[in-house]
């Protein structure tokens, strides 16, 4: 099982889990990283963080800490 | 206080909805400019109430912060769950919740409207930016979603005030309906692998539920603008070009807060300079005149003149963050502030303190995250400001030898110069670094952010934020800072006796005279040049003007400012200074900026134009010449003007910044700690630089 951080730019991915309970997992949830959904890396910002998601239609910009704790399956 | 939202027959109404969603454009196209701005009690967030009236009822609308959720994580969405549940003190219960949702990104906007929807209230779905949808490809079959939410949808286009006669009419007649629960939510979830936290367990079942409501109702179309919205962002986020372009908005924004807003500053200043005229003519010398002019006119020229560079940063942001830049901005920014703590969402604010740290501190409204919010407002005030420039010039040319270093282009005063502003910058980064080990520590602050669709800015909603940002500014802090520059001006005239003024400024004449005379006898040519700006002084005293430059001068010194000085003293001694510089740091507390006029008062030149070629040089040489008292040892020497720039560097010496601190935080604690705080920074960075500079022997 590997994280979203760990997704080339440019492929897309299935989200299996959140990790955590706390306000940042649950964040993440709404924003629509929910398990089963598909995800596509679209880019990084020019320094390599944070990066740039397209989910459920729209763009959404996450640290890659926190994209570490988003379990996916290719 | 205005009367509470819902007195007087009134319908109250709470407008919901994601940030970047339209809801302010809808707010401006509903109320029109709002009745109320201010804080909820206790707390940071703002409250926005506007009213309006439709077939002879009137209308509260509550403009609640914007939430991506119920769930209370943050201030914002506590205060949206109180005000719907009427739990918030002074706010009356909604009759009515509109939920905004942005057409083109239904899919999670629907999030928030689910939770709305079960809670009962009567609901009205507005699907906003519908014109940008149908650009965009996307065809949505409202009637159908308002069967399947249970609750009316209108479509609305705020700007060119499409359905919102509708939307009134939906407003008017939804008070003591209920929506049914979201049928099929409770299926959705008894579906849900329970294996999941329950956290991920709601977030699957709404989103499950809102596919269920959203299949069939939106099509989907491949258009023109929905890929050149791919192309805009695959070159704005890109690692060169992205780069480039967000350098040039930053030097463009920045550079016409600095240029562009100086000749307004400069008209506001001219025009109190006039006003202080005519008064002069009209009214009787004393202190009464004394009061109008140099205490309140000078106050509220003080106020008036920040209007310009906060209208300007406001309409820069209120631009970006209308085309959906602002949050690319924090994107390519982030990685640069993560180090010390801070997101990206502090690069505008800090960035913007450099021409000056009031609409620095205003932009830091932009930042949700409390936390980030708070420091960031700490450390705009160590960014240097324009006013600390002409202090930095001054002193660079005056006691910093003009020699190359390294290069025959590069020169010491310059790399001084840039050192000041670096000063600045290290300072806050490791204050940033021990306070959020300190102070501000607690769990890291997630960075999970929507980088919102390209759309043009709507005009009428920039020009909102431009008035409210200036009137707020000018309502809540101008009040202030003018009451604080009265008080200024009577610790720096009084006690004021004509008396001891004639008897100090007579004394300093016989000093000066001894002086001259004791060089005489020795006749060495060291002697002769020390000579000279001793006759200078003396001859200056036999003019008029310069008797009452003298005369102002002593007033200054035997002021309660004056005293404060002397009283200081041992503080200042370590820094290398003497008094007189004390005097003058201590009566640049309130304004760094009159630091050279004072400096001119306190060393007899009268109000000097430090501005001018002419002034400017005569302080220089007025400065050049001054010795300790009683000595003829030099009280400019580098290691003293380093000190002086590092202190003014890093000293929180302005009222104004302290007051919107005050303003933008609520409480009074934060611009007691930013001020204590800055001041001991700006004595220790003094102390050292003055001890190191002097061991060093320079």
């Amino acid at each position: 099982m590997t994280s979203l951080a760990k997704v080339a730019i440019g492929s897309s991915a299935k989200v299996t889990l959140v990790n955590g309970t706390d306000p940042t997992a649950a964040r993440l949830l709404e924003m629509g990283l929910t398990p089963g959904v598909n995800v596509k890396v679209v880019g990084t910002a020019p320094l390599g963080d944070p990066l740039e998601l397209e989910v459920r239609g729209y763009r959404l910009s996450i640290r890659r800490t926190e994209a570490a704790r988003v379990a996916i399956s290719r | 206080m205005a009367p509470a939202a819902g007195s007087s027959g009134a319908l109250t109404v709470a407008l919901l909805g994601n940030p970047n969603t339209g809801k302010s454009s809808l707010f401006s196209a509903l109320a029109g400019i709002p009745t109320r701005v201010g804080n909820y009690p206790g707390v940071t967030v703002e409250e926005k109430v506007g009213r309006f009236a439709y077939r002879g009822r009137s209308i509260d609308l509550i403009d609640l912060p914007g939430t991506y959720s119920l769930a209370p994580k943050s201030p914002d969405e506590v205060v949206a769950v109180k005000v719907l549940h009427g739990q918030m003190p002074g706010v009356a219960a909604p009759d009515c919740v509109v939920v905004v949702a942005d057409a083109t990104n239904l899919e999670r906007n629907l999030y928030l409207a689910s939770q709305v929807l079960e809670l009962g209230l009567p609901t009205v779905v507005a699907l906003t930016l519908g014109d940008v949808a149908t650009e965009k490809g996307i065809r949505i079959n409202v009637a159908e979603l308002a069967k399947r939410l249970g609750c009316p949808v209108v479509r609305v286009v705020a700007p060119c005030r499409e359905g919102i006669e509708a939307l009134s009419e939906q407003i008017l007649a939804a008070p003591g309906t209920s929506p049914p629960p979201p049928v099929g939510l409770e299926a959705q979830r008894a579906k849900v692998d329970s294996s999941h936290t329950l956290q991920a367990q709601e977030a699957i079942a709404r989103y499950a539920w809102i596919e269920q409501v959203l299949a069939g109702v939106v099509h989907t179309s491949p258009t023109l603008t929905r890929s050149l919205n791919q192309q805009i962002d695959a070159v704005v986020t890109h690692r060169v070009w992205g780069t480039l372009v967000f350098a040039a908005t930053m030097l463009g924004m920045f550079s016409s807060i600095f240029w562009l807003a100086t000749p307004f500053m400069d008209l506001i200043s001219a025009a109190v300079d006039r006003l202080a005229d005519l008064a002069r003519a009209w009214l009787p010398p004393g202190a009464l005149a004394s009061l109008l002019i140099d205490g309140v006119l000078a106050g509220v020229g003080g106020v008036v003149v920040f209007v310009p560079q906060i209208a300007l940063l406001f309409f820069f942001i209120a631009i970006l963050e209308g085309c959906g830049y602002l949050s690319r901005a924090a994107f390519l920014m982030d990685r640069l502030l993560v180090g010390v703590g801070l997101s990206g969402k502090s690069f505008i604010p800090l960035l913007s303190s450099f021409a000056c740290a009031i609409p620095g501190i205003m932009a830091a409204r932009t930042i949700e995250n409390r936390r980030d919010r708070l420091l960031t407002i700490m450390l705009a005030p160590l960014m240097s400001c324009s006013a600390r420039l002409p202090v930095y010039l001054l002193l660079c040319g005056a006691f910093v030898p003009n020699v190359p270093v390294g290069f025959s282009w590069l020169r010491l005063p310059a790399l001084v110069l840039a050192a000041m502003y670096a000063v600045g910058v290290v300072v806050a980064a490791v204050v940033a670094w021990v306070l959020t080990r300190t102070l501000f520590r607690g769990p890291a602050q997630p960075f999970v952010m929507e980088l919102p669709g390209w759309r043009w800015p709507r005009m009428e909603v920039v020009l909102e934020r431009v008035r409210e940002a200036a009137g707020s500014f000018l309502q809540n802090a101008g009040t202030l800072i003018i009451g604080v520059s009265v008080v200024v001006w009577a610790l720096s005239s009084y006690p004021h006796n004509e008396l001891s003024i004639d008897a100090e400024v007579e004394a300093q004449r016989a000093g000066m005279a001894a002086a001259v005379a004791a060089l005489d006898a020795g006749g060495t040519p060291a002697a002769a040049k020390e000579r000279e700006p001793l006759v200078e002084q003396l001859s200056a005293l036999d003019t008029e003007e310069g008797m009452a430059a003298a005369r102002r001068g002593a007033a200054q010194r035997q002021s309660f400012l004056g005293r404060a000085g002397r009283l200081i003293e041992p503080l200042v001694r370590p820094l290398g200074w003497d008094w007189r510089i004390g005097c003058a740091a201590i009566a640049s507390f309130p304004a760094r900026e009159v630091v050279l006029g004072t400096l001119g008062v306190i060393y007899n030149l009268g109000d000097v134009d430090a501005g001018a070629e002419e002034g400017s040089s005569a302080l220089v040489r007025r400065l050049r010449a001054a010795t300790w008292d009683g000595t003829n040892r030099k009280v400019f020497t580098l290691p003293v003007a380093l000190s002086l720039m590092v202190f003014f560097a890093l000293c929180a010496q302005c009222a104004s910044t302290l007051v919107v601190i005050g303003r933008e935080t609520g409480s009074w604690i934060w611009p007691l700690v930013s001020f204590t705080s800055m001041t001991l920074l700006a004595w220790l960075g003094a102390f050292a630089t003055y001890q190191i500079g002097t061991a060093l022997g320079w």
